[in-house]
């Protein structure tokens, strides 16, 4: 076992992880956090994308001892404190861009450091965003336009 | 029975109301059967062949047991009580392939489960899969899958209907079309799963279940492990897909609740991806080929079929019967045939076993059938369109060849529409202009177009046509003390919003907002017997069933409102959340206090007689409903490399009368992308030795975004005669005909270097080669 501290959603955890733990087990397992999804676990796919340090990762092609002095964002953290949906999500529920719900949390951690420059996006540019993420229900379209319209807000 | 609410007291149905599931999905507080964390859960993984056949020589369990973490390991001999599953056919001559938990005897296909391992975590459990011996001993290609299953072909079924030979001898032309329909899978994003709980002291077995039918997977369940179905409860918490895959009770399932029953502990399996592909819910592989007849102005005389499904190892659930009898049946589609015949059936081969797959069958004939339309219309050199026109049917009701009863539809008239927005004839000067050109290699342009039928929400009725099994379906309304109205269905949603439909059909009938309407799904022990969702069924039933209970419980609240009110029930209604009279504001009676009375008040439940305010309601649609619509494509093909571009897609889609437009919509889009998943991307591929090749995400490629254009959707809304409110099931008919609209683009395309590619998906290296070769 290794010890690690890691940073998620603004709480400090102090851990001893077996080495092979993935982060996307750590964030689920042991940390309660099932709002990350593993569709894949080996990258393709897209739903366990969480942001370390501020940048959209894979956590199932990350080990948590890698995830040692770092900080980690979930989809939990995403929403105000009060339950106000954030922009994006709100968007994505007012446009339809989820059906089953699975692939959402890795598809709004992949999109959300985007919408934080402030530059109005365009659907070109929103579609090879989230090529790295698989969805199977909705044909992309309303997602792309729900980012679209939260980039404009 | 009255159709009620009438068109103008719709306050609800009809609109695009927001989904009520979405917040708990965008906020990941929404759980799904793998997020379910039960104390003292052991994980299972299991020990699978690695041959595609073969004699069973040895299990050695022991090494295994050594592992660190693992807590039991079980082999064939330890579920041999276990009752194998089996298809639920019931046709005269089917063959049965009995499905064994962990067959002790042989395996038939790679990723075929063979032990199973019980561990602290998945970690641990994969550590001790893998410390399994497992000796096998190939079987030879000469040996049968089945000692009772002569050429391997457990059904056959051959049919003829009008007259089909004399129409073929006196065609002016006969064309024919040999496709191959691909093996695809389901890929869900949310695989299969189970996390199963035994009660020792009440005997109940729990299961948290991903599957599309939670009071049939309870049947299945409770007959192989030989409990009474009342000692099952199944949940479903939330579901991340399912698409046809997962409706049928998997030896996976099978060995957790045996597993979870023997040792008193929780046992959790959840199929990661790649047990999904190499094991998992494949669908669709067919071999299929279509001959019509025409006389010499390209009218239709008859056409003959031939269908065989590639069912993979065993046929279970349902079956392969879905690919192979709906396509046999589909074949006519929206045309006049004088004749047809179909020979059709399904063969068990060294693959994973054939799961449903939405579009089932209906896939394959809507494809081969409008491929072999082109193909007619360039030999005859009638413009494609123009074919179409002269031998689809008219608006309105038609009947088939097969004798199936069509309700009204806007065939034509969604057909027609789809060529105005997607301009064909502007779209034809483009393509001239483009052969035409002849300072560069001329651009490839082509445009398909696919108009479809669909029939679906099939009850008992559907037994006529040859499906197997019937139909129970009911939906349970009831009001508690705080006037809250709770809906339970027949129906399980996983990703078609059937909380925000089926609250906003309850909604309109009580007078009261959708939010304020719970809805309850997948939990047998909290809902009423039904089939759960598959073929584009729930819109149907959950329509019937809700406006029957809804209209039992309204009718009580109406009565405590003409006691409590002292008015006439004519000149009361449902508004705002209370019962009130007509014109007059101040005298209503919130739910709350209604309910209240009816609990309560002495005089009230005298007068009632039967207080009580839930009612539980059956429906059984007396005949399908028929949804209808066009896809029409264009694309360019790149001449260098064979890759496909989209340009456009364009959907008219007639649904009947639509609860939520921007639902629909959803359907519609996603079935799209799933049709040009199986057109251009999508293909499962063995070796010839039976090895999966394709057993990861980066080899078994879906649809991107990068992949698809946005889908433009026109709606027409003829309401249904069959089902309640004017709704017709829907969301299977753009996924099936989709892949047509694109193949036949595609063709057009290349038509002029031939188009005699017969295998799919057309990939830029078989495009490249065609290419090539001209």
């Amino acid at each position: 076992m290794t010890a690690i501290s890691l940073t998620v959603n603004g709480a400090t955890h102090e851990l001893d992880v077996s080495p092979r733990l993935l982060l996307a087990d750590l964030l689920r397992d042991e940390l309660g956090l099932t709002g990350t999804k593993i569709g894949c676990a080996m990258g393709a796919c897209g739903a366990c994308t969480v942001l370390v340090d501020g940048e959209p990762v894979r956590s199932c092609l990350m080990f948590a001892v890698q995830a040692d002095r770092r900080s980690v964002r979930t989809v939990e953290d995403l929403a105000a404190q009060n339950g106000d949906l954030h922009p994006l999500q709100a968007a994505l529920q007012a446009h339809h861009g989820l059906q089953c719900g699975y692939c959402t949390p890795g598809m709004l951690m992949s999109v959300a450091p985007m919408l934080e420059s402030g530059q109005p996006l365009e659907p070109d540019a929103v579609r090879e965003a989230i090529a790295g993420n698989l969805c199977r229900c909705t044909g992309y379209q309303t997602i792309v336009e729900a980012v679209v319209e939260a980039s404009r807000r | 029975m009255t159709d009620w609410p009438t068109q103008a007291e719709r306050r609800w149905a009809g609109r695009r109301v927001q989904r009520l599931e979405d917040p708990g999905m965008l906020t990941g507080a929404t759980r799904y059967v793998t997020d379910v964390q039960l104390p003292r859960t052991l994980e299972l993984a299991f020990v699978r062949s690695h041959a595609p056949t073969a004699r069973i020589v040895s299990i050695d369990l022991d090494p295994a047991r050594d592992v660190a973490g693992v807590r039991a390991v079980l082999g064939p001999a330890d579920v041999a009580d276990v009752q194998p599953t089996v298809d639920i056919l019931h046709l005269d001559g089917a063959l049965k392939t009995p499905r064994f938990t962990l067959p002790g005897d042989r395996v038939r296909y790679v990723g075929e489960p063979v032990a199973a391992v019980l561990a602290d975590d998945r970690y641990a459990a994969e550590d001790g899969a893998d410390a399994v011996i497992v000796e096998l001993e190939p079987l030879g290609d000469g040996e049968p899958m089945y000692d009772d299953i002569p050429g391997d072909r457990y059904f056959h079924q051959v049919a003829a209907h009008g007259d089909v030979e004399g129409a073929f001898e006196r065609a002016r032309h006969t064309v024919r079309r040999r496709l191959h329909v691909q093996r695809v899978v389901t890929s869900p994003l949310e695989t299969c799963g189970i996390v199963a709980d035994y009660d020792s002291a009440t005997g109940e077995l729990t299961c948290y279940l991903s599957t599309q039918q939670p009071h049939l997977a309870r049947a299945a369940l409770a007959e192989a492990v030989g409990l009474p179905v009342s000692h099952i409860r199944i949940i479903c918490p939330a579901m991340g897909g399912g698409f046809g895959g997962k409706e049928v009770m998997l030896p996976e399932y099978l060995c957790a609740a045996v597993a979870a029953i023997r040792l008193r502990r929780p046992v959790r399996w959840v199929e990661d991806r790649s047990e999904a592909l190499t094991a998992g819910a494949h669908g669709k592989e067919a071999e299929a080929e279509l001959e019509a007849a025409l006389d010499g102005d390209g009218r239709l005389l008859a056409m003959r079929s031939r269908f065989v499904s590639d069912t993979g190892a065993y046929s279970s659930g349902i079956g392969a019967y879905v690919e192979f009898m709906v396509g046999a049946f589909t074949v006519p589609g929206l045309y006049d045939l004088g004749g047809y015949a179909y020979d059709t059936g399904g063969v068990v081969t060294h693959k994973a076993p054939l799961s449903p797959f939405r579009g089932v069958g209906m896939t394959t004939s809507q494809t081969v059938r409008e491929v072999l339309l082109d193909d007619a219309a360039r030999v005859l050199d009638i413009d494609r369109m123009e074919l179409r026109r002269r031998n689809m049917v008219p608006d309105g009701p038609w009947r088939t060849v097969l004798g199936e009863e069509y309700e009204p539809g806007s065939w034509r008239t969604a057909f027609e529409r789809a060529l105005e927005l997607i301009d064909y004839e502007g779209f034809l000067e483009r393509q001239a202009l483009a052969r035409k050109q002849v300072t560069r290699p001329p651009r490839l342009l082509g445009i398909g177009v696919s108009p479809f039928v669909e029939a679906a929400g099939i009850g008992s009725a559907g037994g006529a046509g040859g499906l197997p099994g019937g139909s129970h379906d009911n939906a349970t309304i009831g009001i508690d003390l705080s006037g809250r109205i709770t809906v339970a269905l027949p129906t399980f949603s996983h990703g078609q919003g059937h909380r925000t439909t089926a609250a906003q059909l309850v909604a309109d009938m009580f007078g009261v907002a959708p939010e304020d309407v719970r809805v309850i799904d997948g939990d047998t022990a909290r809902t009423p017997f039904g089939m759960g969702t598959f073929g584009s069924r729930s819109g149907v039933f959950i329509a019937g069933t809700v406006n029957r209970a809804g209209e039992i419980v309204r009718d009580k609240l109406m009565r405590v409102g003409e006691i409590l009110l002292e008015a006439a029930c004519e000149d009361l209604e449902l508004v705002d959340g209370a019962v009130g009279v007509r014109g007059a504001p101040s005298r209503r009676i919130p739910l709350a206090a209604v309910a209240g009375a009816a609990h309560f008040a002495p005089h009230v439940r005298a007068e009632l007689g039967d207080p009580t305010l839930t009612a539980t309601a059956f429906f059984d649609p007396p005949r399908p409903t028929h949804s209808n619509g066009t896809i029409a494509a264009t694309v360019e093909v790149d001449r260098d490399t064979g890759g496909v571009a989209i340009e456009r897609i364009v959907v008219v889609e007639d649904c009947g009368t639509m609860v939520n437009p921007m639902i629909v919509e959803g359907q519609i889009r996603g079935g799209v992308a799933q049709g040009v998943g199986l057109a251009l991307l999508e293909r499962y591929v063995y070796d010839d030795f039976g090895q999966p090749q394709t057993t990861t995400l980066a080899e078994y490629l879906l649809p991107r975004a990068t992949d698809l254009p946005p889908i433009e959707i026109e709606h027409i809304e003829t309401p249904s005669e069959n089902g309640t409110g004017g709704i017709k099931g829907m969301a299977e008919g753009p996924a099936s005909a989709t892949p047509a609209a694109i193949i036949c683009a595609v063709f057009d395309a290349i038509a002029p270097h031939g188009t005699s590619i017969e295998e799919l998906p057309l990939r830029p290296e078989t495009l490249a080669a065609a290419l090539a070769q001209s």
